[in-house]
């Protein structure tokens, strides 16, 4: 072998480590969600440490995956795609630590409705099925990762907004416990907030598609209307 | 063959006379001249052919291949030969790797096939099912990439080690699905995930069952034990009284049982999360060992040799398991006996540890002794009072704690139960 092919061999390996490290931080963050959702749904307290103790797991990943970055920018100078790729998928560790977040956030909240026995949980079916649709929609995007397929990408940013509607859902209806029943309140507040970090995944969700799509057409779809995103333009372009 | 090279070489005589004669007749540079030409001429013949087969060559078809004469038509004739045992070989294989394909796809696990990096090479249909694979638009993609469970690559690395990952896709609500890693070839890898939702479910409800049906038992058992005991105060005639002691003894043995039972089945159940706290080794093992005096009245010697030291886990669990085997000890150990009860730290890891002078246990019973109900002898572990538990709840508790159970005996002569625990677990305290 010689040396040149063999740098470029050391180059594509570190740049799948890199990839494949994320898509590992993604797995873990899948499962403390499902952890959370559960959480919510059984009130097991043990569930709740699982979630805190995978929190310091995806946080070591975060650190970690940055510096893979750095290290590869600063060693291999990437350019074209491969840059793309590392820049893509430094911000979709971000956004994967901050779901790690919302699932902590989720796991303590359940935890203070359910020490607050006696109350019937309202809506909970729902907060769960909303919950699952978010994993689902991230497992997805994990996988339009894995095989750079921008299409499926393009397909989960469109079903952002079914999460959103669910969210909206769950709150009217917290509105007309509220309403009914002043002393269900408290709860549903805290149900509401349940409800908003899940919505708030699915955003999370939508980054790491719209990443997957800068990494492999190089077009930057944020902030961009569907139409717009079709012609592959940018924002600047489109006005 | 031969003939048609004795041709060519006869032409290249027949120019040589040809060119020596006219030399002789019309002089030596006719002759010289006549023989350049002739053997321009074959050369340019050969050339053309020679063209030819180069053109054949490029798009090499037996349909195509071109007529000839002399030695090309041989070496057509060899070259046809040689494309048709090709195509046949081909053909051959080609059949022999569909019959294997279809094979593997008709096999009802999933089977994905990974190079040395872990890459996927192959999978089947079932594997697509299963792991939500999409056969080769998947093919090079990093397996962990797209089965993203946070324990598989561990689990690939070490091929043929250790127990079946348990994988719960997401995708289809209560399934369950076991996969196995095996090594093939050079550093090949090959995934086979079987579907286990049935046995998973057949365990639960058998499970279930044993649970719900000790818990019935146990009310009716502890009325008529209540009542015994009542009957066994009041006075009676002397046969009436002995009567009642034997069954008085039958229903605590059965009290006994369904009491094993349950916490076996809560030991089973797998959603339990251990309940663990720090507590000091050297507290329970004097309690088991003032339980096994009792236990023994005065029929052995008991003692403990301890080092200090913490221990992480469930100190309820792990009460019952470290006195199941002092009870035992005591059960199989003749009167006079002796009966020692260590607790050591070793490298880190922590042991305890039971020795007794008892009657021992064949090395061929060994390996059988935590299975349910099994006894090395029949009539005589239901006189000494055991129900046939005792060592199951040992395992399951010991591997609840990532604990091994080691058993040595020599028949006659005494038996050793260690148990073993991860260095994680052990603390020393601070000197």
């Amino acid at each position: 072998m010689n040396h040149s092919e063999h740098l470029s061999k050391q180059y594509d390996s570190d740049l799948e480590d890199v990839r494949s490290r994320v898509l590992q931080m993604g797995g873990l963050v899948e499962a403390q969600i499902l952890a959370a959702i559960d959480c919510f749904t059984t009130g097991d307290h043990d569930k709740v440490s699982q979630v805190e103790e995978a929190e310091f797991r995806v946080n070591a990943y975060e650190v970690e995956i940055d510096d893979m970055c750095v290290h590869v920018v600063a060693k291999r100078q990437p350019a074209a795609r491969d840059l793309r790729l590392i820049m893509g998928v430094s911000k979709a560790v971000t956004d994967l630590e901050r779901m790690g977040d919302e699932a902590e956030k989720i796991a303590r909240m359940a935890r203070q409705v359910h020490d607050r026995r006696g109350l019937q949980i309202p809506r909970s079916a729902e907060v769960r099925r909303a919950g699952e649709m978010a994993v689902t929609q991230l497992r997805r995007a994990l996988d339009a990762m894995a095989r750079l397929d921008p299409d499926e990408a393009e397909r989960i940013i469109g079903e952002d907004v079914l999460i959103d509607g669910e969210f909206r859902n769950i709150l009217r209806q917290l509105i007309t416990f509220m309403m009914e029943d002043p002393r269900t309140i408290t709860t549903a507040l805290e149900i509401a907030w349940i409800a908003k970090a899940i919505e708030r995944i699915g955003d999370h969700v939508k980054n790491i598609a719209e990443q997957v799509i800068y990494i492999v057409r190089g077009t930057d779809v944020r902030h961009v209307s569907k139409e717009l995103r079709r012609f592959g333009g940018s924002p600047g372009e489109g006005l | 063959m031969d003939s048609a090279w004795l041709l060519l070489s006869l032409r290249i005589a027949l120019i040589a006379a040809l060119a020596g004669l006219i030399g002789r007749w019309q002089g030596e540079t006719a002759g010289w001249a006549f023989g350049c030409m002739g053997l321009l001429l074959l050369l340019a013949f050969h050339y053309i052919y020679l063209a030819r087969l180069q053109r054949w060559l490029k798009q090499p078809d037996s349909q195509t291949i071109p007529d000839a004469w002399g030695a090309w038509g041989n070496i057509y004739i060899e070259l046809y030969r040689l494309l048709r045992r090709e195509a046949k070989a081909r053909e051959q294989i080609l059949s022999d790797l569909e019959v294997f394909s279809q094979a593997a796809e008709a096999s009802p696990d999933g089977l994905v096939i990974l190079d040395a990096d872990n890459h996927i090479v192959w999978c089947n249909r079932m594997a697509e099912q299963h792991l939500g694979l999409r056969g080769e638009r998947d093919a090079g993609i990093l397996v962990t990439n797209l089965i993203r469970l946070p324990r598989l690559a561990e689990f690939i690395a070490h091929p043929g080690e250790g127990e079946p990952l348990l994988f719960r896709p997401a995708e289809r609500r209560g399934s369950v699905l076991s996969i196995e890693a095996i090594r093939f070839g050079k550093d090949r890898k090959l995934l086979i995930s079987f579907d286990v939702s049935q046995v998973e479910r057949a365990d639960t409800i058998r499970r279930d069952f044993v649970a719900n049906v000790s818990h019935e038992l146990r009310t009716p058992l502890t009325v008529i034990s209540g009542f015994l005991e009542h009957m066994l105060a009041e006075p009676a005639p002397e046969e009436a009284r002995h009567q009642l002691g034997l069954v008085s003894e039958q229903v605590d043995r059965m009290l006994r049982l369904v009491d094993d039972l349950l916490i076996l089945s809560r030991l089973e159940g797998e959603s339990q999360m251990l309940r663990e706290e720090e507590f000091d080794v050297r507290d329970l093992i004097y309690e088991v060992s003032g339980e096994a005096r009792r236990l023994s009245a005065g029929r052995h010697t008991i003692t403990c040799e301890v080092v200090p030291a913490t221990l992480k886990g469930s100190r309820d669990e792990l009460h019952s398991a470290f006195s199941n085997l002092v009870s035992n000890a005591v059960r199989y150990t003749p009167e006079g006996g002796r009966i020692v009860l260590y607790w050591e730290v070793k490298e880190g890891k922590g042991i305890y540890r039971v020795e007794d002078s008892g009657i021992g246990i064949a090395e061929e019973h060994i390996p059988r002794l935590t299975e349910r109900f099994y006894r090395v002898d029949r009539g005589r572990s239901r006189e000494s009072g055991g129900t046939g538990l005792g060592l199951s709840i040992v395992k399951h508790v010991l591997m609840r704690h990532q604990a091994t159970l080691e058993i040595s005996s020599v028949p006659g002569a005494g038996s050793t139960f260690s148990a073993v625990f991860p260095a994680w677990r052990v603390t020393l305290p601070q000197a």
